[in-house]
């Protein structure tokens, strides 16, 4: 074994409390494999990797019982297994680096941006590699940065992290870890950040370096689907206890621990068979639209030079036609800068659009003054995506639900609008007494729900949902989509559903729409889109999302 | 709407709900520093509503042939019954349940109608003679009296005893000056008493009327950005650029001497500072989720401005504007130092001047006011460290 944790005990403390983040997990990595972790947040999964790496706060984080063993082939202070909980600083620190390796989930932030990305791997061997000088250092650098897939390393490794796209810097970071060769890579959600595309390509990269390596992997993450294709072995953690353990495929198909089995069937795809048919056509004849978008775009100008003369444009939408019709779920996918969000929210008149015209029920809506655009706010309502950040924290739910009413004169004082209130509250499944409290009270899927309710007081037609369950967790995520999904067949809303997962859109949509560099590439029903893809960068979107089954894309 | 009309319930709020200001409220006054600043500057307002009562010529109560009667009372002033009023509402208000807005308007309308209620049916003696009581009473014409703590009035020079003029504190075992006289003969205990109304007015109003603009000017300009921002940005630029002790001597020559042209003064040139705070505040909040939800929401501009950002933005704001209380209180002092203060109002500054104009240095002119204005400036200083402090999420105190 490589890799041993017995009885492993983190407690952090915070304040006066005392958060007991890890309860005797055990578990064991051998050479070559990969162990797999896997929880919703706050299950201690990340507490566990930092308590092996030993990199949690000292003054925070006790341990009071058990043993993280490594065996460690080089630089180790002596043979056979050492206790990392016991061991110096000062050896730890040598351990680190050339013994086991780490790799965060935010590449925008685990990089240094004052210094050049080569220089800060070089860093690394210049501690852990005293025996090499600067040239055979800096020729290992480019090495590990052509490992990992970064075309002209010679040139990349002079460049600052700012110049490297997010995945171009999770290589970086990898490269980083791997340059003297650890025997253990800890990932802690190494592709949470990225796009799936992307996401795919780092996978193949880490699987790729592993077998060439042979070395064992602690692969921490949230996603079923990415932990099928990365483990050997996983481990689901709850509440700081490992729940359930063994080999991923049996995990996976034959889930034991009844917690198991509630997470991996509130993943969407498997969300998909409870899902109520959309209601049929009211009439034979095809229906007008509720929105319609005419070659709509949003451009921001790029100034430069003394005289801030626009030199270029940025085109964050450019020029898109779509149509929802009424009472459908119209889900637009596309990664992570094609200019989705921005979509949505000029549809809102929340970023005023450049060019095209904007039709909502046959009126055109792109260029009305805002007090115009006044009894059609009433009408188009938007849920965000960050529930952190989607409720004013100093004002009451019931502030926050009642205003709105009161501005578009629904109900008749404010009694009856606080009644209302508690009604669309119970819809969303929140108690009456969340009227009286403030957002930061609240659990993320709490919030969102309380967003929810918010964009529903004004019993709108059309709301934007902007990509509302990706910063939840799996079985949030099922209940606020149950909860939205009904709500939407009961008032027969018109939704536009931003999102980046391919399996929300199934379980949702009724039509979509794939957005690629500010620009619609391909739109229809679901299913046909799904099965059949015609775009070329569809068919590259729906490849790269791992999934559990491994098999293609069918809706039973 | 497919849901019934009504469930019949209205929904109640409990009564024990803490909001954000009761929690920022505790987290000040869980430091030494603001609870000394906050004691300092109370005992000041207690000081400054209570002057009357507290140092004035004029007995409290007396009993002339069988008739109880009331001379401090009968002097009373608009300004007087402004303050107490205010006063008396301030204290009823704090015990209210009601929102902040509602308070302060509150004892905004008691200020308004005890100045408005004095102008109109309060009839002070044009001709004061503070040494009235005082022969009187030595004459033996009352039955009764009861004084003041300290029973010389501001403007009372004592001209029934001829020697007048400075005298250090207790020097005269007859006729006790706990902070001995000023140059013309008055108490410096009771001028100082009367002088905190100046010092804490100054600081209040200028500060008020800066933030105010301040906080419109600079959400218009966080708000909107683009075109609005520049122009703001230029103007707050060239208010920057005014000197304003030297337009405040400028406006003394031109318009003689004037405390609330002082107090508009210095707000209206004080205000760019917290317009730049607001500003940045704004820029930020302009793009966080439940402001974009309020537009989206079709709410008016100015429940966007005031009521989903500015509560948010509102904490550099109270920081900066506790400093600049401090700022306006030295701004009046230097004023009134420079002898261009008022004439013959008690003023802390003033006091000071005196201290140095005579041929000998007078210790105990230059010691109380000083002191006063140190510690008063000092505690606004503190109570601004400990609010930004309290609000500052990053400053986390290690409990």
């Amino acid at each position: 074994m490589l890799l041993q944790v017995e009885d492993l005990h983190t407690h952090l403390a915070s304040g006066d409390r005392v958060v007991r983040a890890v309860e005797g997990v055990s578990f064991a990595i051998d050479r070559g494999e990969t162990y797999c972790l896997v929880g919703e947040s706050g299950s201690g999964k990340s507490v566990t990797a930092l308590s092996v790496i030993q990199l949690l706060p000292p003054g925070v984080a006790r341990h009071p019982g058990g043993r993280v063993r490594l065996r460690c082939r080089q630089g180790g202070p002596g043979e056979g297994m050492v206790d990392l909980l016991t061991l110096p600083e000062a050896d730890r620190r040598r351990l680190r680096g050339s013994c086991m390796g780490m790799i965060f989930q935010e590449p925008m932030t685990s990089l240094n941006p004052v210094f050049p990305v080569g220089e800060q791997i070089r860093e690394v061997l210049r501690v852990h590699r005293p025996d090499l000088d600067a040239a055979e250092a800096w020729e290992r650098t480019l090495a590990a940065l052509a490992q990992v897939g970064i075309p002209q390393p010679a040139q990349r490794a002079r460049e600052y992290p700012h110049r490297l796209s997010g995945g171009q810097r999770q290589r970086v970071m990898i490269a980083m870890a791997m340059v003297c060769e650890p025997d253990l890579l800890i990932a802690d959600e190494p592709s949470t950040a990225l796009d799936v595309t992307v996401q795919a390509q780092i996978l193949q990269l880490m699987r790729d370096l592993q077998a060439r390596n042979g070395m064992a992997m602690l692969f921490i993450s949230h996603d079923f689907g990415v932990v099928a294709q990365m483990g050997h072995r996983l481990g689901v953690m709850r509440q700081g206890r490992l729940v359930e353990e063994g080999p991923v495929a049996r995990v996976l198909a034959r889930p034991e621990h009844p917690y198991t089995r509630q997470l991996i069937d509130a993943l969407p795809e498997n969300l998909v068979r409870h899902r109520p048919a959309a209601p049929p056509r009211t009439s034979g004849a095809e229906e007008a639209p509720l929105l319609q978008l005419q070659g709509l775009q949003v451009h921001y100008p790029v100034r430069k030079g003394l005289m801030r003369r626009v030199v270029d444009q940025v085109r964050a939408v450019d020029g898109v036609d779509l149509e929802i019709p009424r009472g459908r779920i119209m889900a637009l996918v596309g990664e992570s800068g094609c200019g989705k969000t921005t979509l949505g929210r000029a549809i809102l008149r929340l970023v005023a659009p450049t060019g095209g015209e904007i039709l909502f029920d046959g009126h055109a809506i792109g260029r009305l003054p805002a007090s115009a655009l006044r009894p059609f706010r009433r009408r188009m309502q938007i849920i965000f995506q960050d529930p952190a950040s989607s409720l004013n924290p100093r004002l009451t739910v019931a502030a926050a639900l009642t205003e709105p009413m009161a501005v578009h004169g629904i109900g008749a004082d404010r009694e009856a609008r606080l009644a209302r209130a508690a009604q669309v509250l119970a819809q969303v499944q929140l108690p009456e007494e969340t009227l009286w409290r403030y957002p930061h009270e609240f659990s993320g899927g709490q919030r969102q729900r309380i967003g929810i309710a918010r964009a529903l007081v004004l019993d709108p037609e059309f709301i934007v949902c902007d990509e509302v369950t990706s910063a939840l967790d799996v079985s949030v995520q099922a209940e606020v989509l149950g909860i939205l999904l009904e709500l939407t067949r009961a008032r027969g809303l018109t939704l536009l559903f931003i999102t980046h997962d391919i399996g929300v859109v199934e379980y949702l949509g009724d039509v979509m729409a794939v957005m690629q560099d500010g620009k619609v590439v391909e739109q229809g029903p679901v299913q046909a889109v799904c099965r059949t893809p015609r775009h070329p960068y569809t068919v590259q979107l729906l490849e790269a999302v791992p999934r559990i089954g491994g098999g293609p894309l069918v809706r039973a | 709407m497919t849901e019934p009309a009504s469930s019949g319930r209205i929904p109640t709020p409990p009564s024990a709900r803490r909001g954000y200001a009761a929690q920022v409220a505790r987290e000040v006054l869980a430091r030494w520093g603001a609870r000394v600043g906050l004691a300092w500057i109370g005992l000041l307002v207690l000081v400054g509503v209570f002057a009357p009562f507290l140092a004035s010529s004029h007995p409290l109560l007396l009993v002339q042939e069988g008739r109880l009667s009331s001379p401090a009372l009968a002097h009373l002033g608009a300004a007087d019954l402004a303050l107490l009023a205010g006063f008396a509402a301030a204290v009823v208000v704090a015990f209210a349940r009601q929102p902040w807005s509602r308070r302060l308007a509150v004892v905004l309308a008691a200020l308004l109608l005890g100045g408005g209620g004095g102008a109109l049916f309060l009839s002070p003696p044009d001709l004061v003679i503070h040494a009235q009581y005082r022969e009187a009473e030595a004459r033996g014409a009352y039955d009764w009296v009861l004084r003041a703590p300290v029973p010389y009035s501001p403007k009372d020079y004592l001209r029934d005893r001829g020697d007048t003029g400075l005298q250090p504190p207790l020097a005269d075992p007859a006729h006790p000056h706990w902070l001995g006289t000023d140059e013309n003969g008055a108490d410096v205990l009771s001028r100082m008493i009367h002088a905190t109304r100046i010092a804490l007015g100054i600081g209040f109003v200028a500060t008020g009327i800066a933030l105010a603009i301040g906080v419109v000017v600079g959400g218009l300009m966080g708000y909107f950005s683009g075109v609005v921002d520049m122009i703001g940005m230029r103007i707050v630029e060239i208010f920057e650029a005014i000197p304003t002790l030297f337009l405040l001597l400028t406006f003394v020559a031109f318009f003689g001497r004037n405390l609330y042209m002082m107090m508009v003064i210095i707000g209206l040139t004080s205000w760019s500072g917290y317009a730049r705070y607001v500003r940045a505040e704004f820029l930020k909040l302009r793009q966080q989720d439940y402001v974009q939800a309020a537009v989206a929401c079709g709410l008016p501009l100015r429940s966007i401005l005031f009521r989903h950002m500015l509560p948010n933005g509102v904490a550099p704001i109270l920081v900066a504007a506790s400093f600049g209380v401090a700022s306006a209180i030295l701004a009046e002092a230097t004023l009134s130092f420079l002898g261009l203060g008022l004439v013959d109002d008690p003023s802390w500054g003033q006091m000071l001047n005196q201290a140095v104009q005579s041929s000998t240095f007078n210790w105990w002119m230059a010691l109380f006011p000083g002191g006063a204005i140190f510690l008063t400036v000092f505690a606004y200083n503190l109570v601004g460290e400990s609010l930004r402090d309290a609000l500052d999420p990053y400053l986390d105190r290690k409990a």
